[in-house]
């Protein structure tokens, strides 16, 4: 494999892409299609024809539709294979025109980064192009963690270059990260799921040393007097200063206030906010909490700035591709909503009505229908149904794309629930724990093995043509050859699905202006948008206020959020607040299980995609990092074979006995395979055996937020190291 | 005479493992033979801690210590550019050998495959593709840019000429063909 050729810096593969070729020829790649014999969970398959394949999920459908209605099926889908046409998007157009199925809401990556970043902006296109960071005088990377999760290809780069101009950056993490430790000037080790305190703290000291932008606020900001009461103790008694949030955070007093001014008066400064502490309970509270800093000092819509969010804009793709003409602004009325069902919109959730606790009124965002679930949520749906409240009596999971019960909170939970279903269908590449529920499993290629078009992951100024390379091995086919197959099967007379793979790209790239000569794409394999100069989020709202108020529905930055105020809920409150919950290092639970998780993810993999390959198996062990101090009192040394466990599961992993982690936490990094012995405990790893199958009031998946306890195993084997 | 080698820049290295990976997807290696390794270097106690990540493979020295130590000259350096190549026939296997050329190597760099008396191997600079003007694939990889590699009077008019890094002591005998741009061991606070 080599790079493309283009001028430096070159769009760059990671480790993960390099080793691709072991998992387009690994031995474990599904060959045929499977039906269960076995019982569910127990992984007995039996090798049946694509015919019959085709005729078993047909006739399922067609039973569970006539039966029960299409709100009966849940459309499990991920993005494990995804590229424009190919990974979820040609089943859902599928389903779409035999007249839908029940959808979850709530990305598990994003959604409290996503919440906060509609309830202050009105929008998730926020952030400014890497290029920018030069601009800029002082950098935070909250919780981000790109050498690792990389953001786009030369992000670390960017962040490298900044820091050899000397501009300083500064890490705050409960882990000495490898973004820390090289691409930052200092680290600043927080116990997670108090980011919010220190930047109330911050934000206190900022306030109280008349260091914000006065200024800015007043034009540009709505509520600061209701938040200023509330940081300052007016409201419940109890300043937010740096001492009350060292007790909270483990941040010295001292330190938050230097970082305070220094973020304050550096101007302009980049506060780059990462969505991992938004993956916790009231992680939206977090993320509100760090956009409303950056706005207070002013670090808005300049060059060097960086409104911090959800962060999708620094290429404004959609600008570009709809011309500039793209409808901002809240939703006044019901004339948005397209006049006629497209073949994008899932008739389940067509006319439903928003859920109350969205914000619908915000344009983009979290599809609000109320027929959805929330992703955390529906085991609890699948075991409860209508009864329960939920939106849905579901009886058939058909699964594209993910390795669902792996990379969802509550393993043992998640196994309950869809053992109880009467059918399920999965796609996938490999056998994986979701797969060995099924009742049957579909075979499908990987991206290698057909064309397709990828889409820049969060919009960074490029696309890439996948050149189909190899033909479809064994009996596997694309998710379009499988889906044309099943539409036909399903009487579905008309489908854009039936036309040539080809022209399908064409027709689905085409919205993309800029890509404007296909050939030539298809035959570089990639695309690289010239952008003249930075993209910086807002510049045209603070240049041009008279013009170009925010989207949001007081047209200005939503300190205090009236639209969450009308919602009146105090778990959910109008300006961020920091809030404790049932399983925080403060509540009871606490006492029974003292040591914090949480499951970041590894270079190694993409979530649980790639765990399979031997190449980057052997870069990094499988272990759970634990403090020296914890380690200690427990008696575990490092390389020994620990349990990690609470209420929901165990997990038997070795121990990696370490200085690089807050004490009082233990990290397991995400996507490593459930793999139970006899007994149920997870000999694999797989962090969301401990996790808990609850959502945030805004959404926010709280997946490091969990307690446990750590003991040595019986039978512990000290390896060597 | 041309001495190609190799430069690093220990500030950028992420310890991402991009190199090591693209090496062993272009010279289709097994687990267990990584012919670019990377070392973790950890130094403190929590909250002041010093990570480095130091990648290397074979400095293709310019006097190898292997090279005398092969008991059946399997090792042999190219005139034309320095690179220090192995022929894999003429080795006789680790145990029938002794690993000598292992043995001698203060970097530890040699790999020696799995199964029975395996034959040597290590970094061949990628000389098929340095024949075909290419920078070898580790370079080439590296998403930080941190990996050069040319001639060494080259690299070093472009680099300077430190010789050390964390985790790498110079042997002015022997005289690797690597040059750094060193971590420097400040404990971060």
């Amino acid at each position: 494999m080599e790079t493309d050729n283009t001028e430096a810096p070159q769009l760059r593969a990671c480790l993960r892409g390099r080793a691709y070729r072991q998992r387009v020829y690994s031995d474990d790649r599904l060959r045929y299609p499977l039906r269960r014999v076995g019982k569910r969970g127990e992984g007995i398959y039996e090798r049946i024809s694509w015919d019959e394949a085709y005729d078993e999920v047909v006739s399922k459908i067609t039973e569970i539709k006539q039966n029960y209605g299409n709100s009966a099926i849940l459309f499990v889908a991920g993005g494990g294979n995804q590229g424009m046409l190919h990974g979820a998007v040609p089943h859902a157009l599928m389903l779409h025109q035999i007249g839908g199925y029940t959808r979850m809401w709530g990305a598990p990556s994003y959604e409290g980064a996503l919440f906060a970043s509609m309830a202050t902006y009105g929008t998730m296109m926020t952030g400014n192009n890497r290029e920018d960071l030069f601009n800029s005088k002082f950098i935070i990377m909250w919780g981000w963690n790109p050498a690792n999760t990389v953001w786009d290809p030369g992000t670390s780069l960017w962040l490298a270059k900044a820091q050899e101009k000397g501009i300083k950056i500064v890490a705050i993490d409960p882990m000495f990260t490898d973004s820390a430790a090289i691409l930052a000037d200092e680290w600043i080790p927080i116990r997670p799921g108090t980011d919010t305190a220190m930047l109330l703290a911050m934000t206190n000291v900022i306030i109280t040393e008349t260091l914000y932008d006065k200024d800015f606020v007043e034009r540009f900001t709505v509520g600061f007097d209701i938040y200023k009461k509330y940081v300052l103790g007016e409201e419940d008694g109890q300043p937010k200063t740096p001492e009350w949030a060292e007790k909270i955070t483990k941040v010295p007093a001292e330190k938050i206030s230097i970082l305070a001014r220094e973020y304050a008066t550096k101007k302009p400064a980049a506060l780059i906010a990462g969505w991992g502490p938004a993956r916790t309970m009231f992680g939206e509270q977090y993320s509100r909490a760090a956009n409303v800093l950056c706005a207070i000092t002013g670090n808005i819509g300049i060059n060097g700035g960086y409104a911090s969010g959800f962060m999708r804009a620094y290429y404004s793709r959609e600008r570009i591709i709809t011309g500039g003409k793209k409808k901002v602004g809240p939703i006044k009325s019901d004339d948005d909503k397209p006049k006629k069902l497209r073949l994008q919109d899932n008739p389940v959730d067509y006319n439903a009505k928003p859920r109350e606790d969205s914000l619908y009124k915000l344009r983009g965002g979290t599809n609000p229908a109320n027929t959805r679930i929330h992703y955390n949520d529906y085991y609890n749906a699948i075991l409860k149904g209508r009864k329960g409240g939920y939106p849905a009596d579901i009886k058939m999971a058909y699964i594209a794309g993910t390795n669902r019960l792996n990379q969802f909170s509550n393993v043992n939970k998640g196994i309950k629930a869809l053992k109880t279903l009467d059918f399920i269908v999965v796609f996938e590449q490999l056998m994986t724990p979701t797969a060995q529920l099924a009742d049957i499993v579909l075979p499908v290629n990987t991206f290698m093995e057909r064309n397709d078009i990828a889409v820049p992951w969060l919009g960074a100024p490029y696309y890439i043509y996948l050149n189909k390379a190899i033909d479809s091995l064994y009996e596997s086919k694309s998710d379009l050859e499988i889906c044309r197959e099943l539409s036909k099967r399903l009487g579905i007379k008309e489908s854009i699905l039936y036309l040539p793979e080809d022209q399908i790209l064409q027709l689905l790239s085409a919205p993309r202006k800029e890509i404007k000569n296909y050939k030539k794409f298809k035959k570089d394999g990639y695309f690289k948008v010239e952008i003249e100069e930075p993209f910086v989020a807002f510049k045209e709202q603070i240049n041009d206020p008279e013009n170009n108020p925010f989207p949001t529905l007081s047209g200005k930055i939503e300190i205090y959020c009236e639209y969450i105020a009308e919602k009146n809920n105090p778990l959910m409150p109008p300006i961020p607040k920091y809030l404790s919950h049932d399983e925080h290092y403060d509540s009871l639970k606490a006492k029974q299980y003292p040591l914090q998780l949480i499951t970041p993810h590894n270079k190694r993999r993409t979530h649980s995609t790639l765990e399979n390959i031997p190449w980057l198996k052997e870069v990094d062990d499988h272990v759970v990092w634990i403090n020296t101090v914890d380690a200690l009192k427990r008696n575990i040394k490092n390389g020994q074979l620990v349990d990690v466990f609470n209420d929901r599961g165990r997990i038997r992993i070795p121990a990696k006995v370490t200085e690089r982690l807050i004490p009082g936490v233990v990290c397991v990094y995400q996507g490593a395979w459930y793999n139970p012995n006899k007994e149920g405990i997870d000999l694999g790893g797989c962090a969301n055996v401990l996790t808990n199958d609850i959502y945030s009031p805004g959404g926010a998946v709280p997946l490091n937020s969990s307690l446990v306890e750590i003991e040595l195993s019986p039978n512990n084997q000290l390896e060597e190291n | 005479m041309k001495q190609m080698g190799f430069y690093f820049d220990q500030t950028r290295c992420t310890g991402c493992f991009t190199c090591s990976v693209a090496c062993k997807d272009w010279n289709n290696l097994p687990i267990g033979v990584n012919w670019r390794k990377i070392k973790i270097i950890e130094n403190g106690i929590f909250p002041k801690l010093f990570l480095a990540y130091l990648s290397s493979t074979c400095n293709h020295c310019t006097n190898p210590p292997c090279l005398k130590a092969c008991p059946v000259e399997a090792i042999t350096k190219r005139a034309s550019d320095g690179v220090v190549i192995v022929n894999s026939n003429k080795c006789i296997g680790k145990e029938d050998c002794g690993a000598k050329c292992l043995k001698v190597c203060p970097w530890d760099i040699l790999q020696f495959g799995n199964g029975e008396n395996p034959k040597m191997e290590k970094c061949n600079f990628c000389f098929e593709r340095l024949d075909q003007g290419k920078q070898p694939i580790c370079v080439e990889a590296c998403p930080m840019y941190a990996l050069d590699s040319g001639d060494l009077e080259e690299l070093n008019k472009k680099y300077g000429n430190v010789v050390e890094a964390e985790g790498f002591k110079y042997s002015k005998d022997i005289k690797p063909c690597v040059i750094f741009k060193p971590k420097l061991k400040k404990l971060q606070l």
